[in-house]
């Protein structure tokens, strides 16, 4: 009884109730997730007056602005040119190179162990390298490409406008396809072997079996690789911080970049709208995307 | 054979920035930037790494950078790092338990909320807690930065912990009911002891995802606080490559570490517990 003693809690901990088990994680959601969401409506009606050096109610100017404001639509069009290039590259390359490495022997085991490698790095640091590889004089990339006659010799990357987005989009290319192919081998190992022996014996092509079988049988694998990589995409803001930091002039300009420069720039109530106009579009998609691909938690 | 060489030169298109940078903080002024790149034939040169541990006193620089930087930055990092995941740990193991264990009325709302709060832009928090940071003189402090972490790898850590207390069978907590446990002692008592591989997995990615996040700590942390990424970010700069690469080497070391440590269970993390490997 004594042992029992020593290890009695507050009664309302053992009580049936969900809520002290919640109450901290539904704090945190509140405190960090709801107020801000309120709080970022609020200054997007607001806005810094430094004439008056104060945050004076602004209503719709912020949201007119933000329609008519060319740098924004750039912006936007550079987030999801990102969003679905490198997604669709990262896709595409993850699925070869995961059904190049899906096998028992111990070499590729090793290879799975490398490419972990890539994706803790963090990426403000990964723009850091590949910063030292692009640099127009002393680069090893610009180089490579000179060399073989893709870009002209007095050609550089980052400070080309049309160039700058693809040297971003490397980086990002480089340290997350590795995330797809981990995810893909990891559904590719957990699929089981029966229904491809039969395909074999029924004399079904490569490519018939990864359409018909493969593919089908990796549904939520792959839409779950989608959708946390889609996310992680939007709100990529440390690639383009780091090696570009949005130019040369706009060119590079992500949603998340801009709101922050804005930001930045004390127009505190502009920067709120653009990030809330990013949030409310992921958040929408997001939650379509897990409802029409029947992602289950 | 053919399916080999392929694989593991695919293997070595990932490493190679990684062993270029490496490489690159052990060369001299002349050998890193001779063109063609000298890979493998270069005279070791320590010295990057002396500069980026005694920085300030060698180059007599700007002392807003502060002195012996790098093994502040290190720390900055680790405190906000350990600091957040353990918050998260403390939060999560309580509410994963609870909804891997319990049906109740709100169950798919609140597994929606956690995935909706893994979706925000960070920007749009940051914003609007710089402001509320400002008035409970939160900014620039390692509590400030620690809650928005913890914040971060809330849904991460709560779903992770989910998954793995799904797989400590019921059984478990059954007999104990019967047998007259409270909830509160089976969990402390029998299921973290059969889940603490998992709990340990989650502590280990927290850590990594609060080293590598970017625009909380840029915004949150100002003159005193600044952790590894946001050091980056500045020396970018300081034209100075090999110190560049040195400080690169050094601060993605420790992450290295950790992740060879929980191989196994990084797919399952990074889905947040959907796929197992």
């Amino acid at each position: 009884m004594a042992a029992q003693k020593s290890y009695s809690l507050p009664s309302f901990m053992n009580s049936d109730s969900s809520l002290p088990w919640l109450l901290p994680l539904i704090t945190m959601l509140i405190v960090f997730a709801i107020i801000p969401f309120f709080y970022n409506i609020y200054l997007s009606f607001h806005e810094f007056v430094p004439a008056k050096r104060a945050l004076l109610f602004v209503g719709w100017d912020n949201w007119i602005r933000l329609f008519t404001d060319g740098v924004f639509w750039g912006s936007l069009k550079v987030s999801l040119y990102y969003t679905f290039m490198c997604l669709l590259i990262q896709l595409v390359l993850g699925m070869g190179i995961a059904l190049l490495i899906d096998s028992d022997d111990p070499g590729f085991g090793i290879i799975r162990s490398i490419l972990t490698l890539t994706l803790v790095i963090p990426p403000a640091i990964a723009g850091m390298i590949f910063l030292i590889m692009e640099d127009a004089n002393y680069g090893l990339i610009p180089w490579l490409l000179k060399s073989v006659g893709l870009i002209g010799p007095e050609d550089t990357i980052l400070a080309d406008p049309t160039l700058a987005l693809w040297g971003v989009m490397i980086v990002d290319i480089w340290q997350w396809t590795p995330f797809m192919v981990l995810i893909l081998v990891a559904g590719l190992r957990s699929l089981p072997s029966e229904p491809f022996e039969s395909a074999v014996i029924d004399g079904a092509r490569p490519f018939q079996v990864f359409r018909r079988l493969t593919l089908p049988m990796l549904h939520k694998v792959i839409a779950v690789a989608i959708l946390i990589r889609g996310i992680d995409l939007w709100r990529m803001v440390d690639y383009v911080f780091v090696l570009t930091s949005g130019g040369p002039g706009t060119a590079t300009y992500t949603l998340s970049l801009y709101s922050w420069q804005r930001f930045t720039f004390v127009q505190w109530g502009y920067g709120a709208t653009i990030s809330l106009f990013s949030l409310i579009v992921i958040l929408i998609v997001g939650n379509a995307f897990i409802h029409f691909a029947k992602v289950k938690w | 054979m053919i399916r080999k060489i392929l694989a593991f030169s695919v293997a070595l298109i990932f490493i190679f920035p990684i062993f270029f940078l490496i490489t690159s903080s052990f060369k001299n002024n002349i050998d890193l930037f001779s063109l063609p790149p000298k890979l493998f034939l270069f005279d070791i040169d320590f010295s990057a790494y002396e500069r980026v541990f005694g920085f300030s006193k060698l180059l007599k620089f700007d002392p807003s950078y502060g002195e012996l930087y790098l093994t502040s930055r290190i720390l900055d990092s680790l405190i906000v790092g350990i600091g957040s995941s353990s918050l998260t740990l403390i939060i999560g193991i309580y509410a994963g338990y609870y909804i891997s264990r319990a049906n109740f009325k709100y169950k798919n709302f609140l597994i929606m909320s956690i995935l909706s709060a893994r979706m925000m832009p960070l920007i749009s928090i940051a914003i609007p807690l710089y402001f509320v940071y400002e008035k409970i003189n939160l900014l620039d402090t390692y509590v400030g930065l620690i809650l928005i972490h913890t914040f971060i790898n809330l849904p991460l850590a709560v779903l992770l912990l989910k998954s793995f207390f799904d797989e400590v069978p019921k059984q478990i907590d059954e007999n104990a009911f019967i047998d007259g446990a409270s909830k509160i002692k089976i969990l402390h008592k029998l299921i973290i002891p059969c889940a603490k591989g998992g709990i340990a997995v989650t502590f280990i990615l927290s850590i990594i995802f609060s080293w590598t996040e970017f625009i909380c700590a840029l915004m949150i942390g100002q003159m005193k606080i600044k952790t590894i990424p946001i050091q980056a970010s500045i020396m970018k700069t300081i034209p100075s490559w090999d110190m560049m690469a040195a400080f690169t080497t050094i601060s993605i070391i420790p992450v290295f570490i950790m992740i060879l440590a929980v191989r196994k269970h990084f797919v399952r993390g990074l889905t947040l517990g959907t796929v197992k490997e």
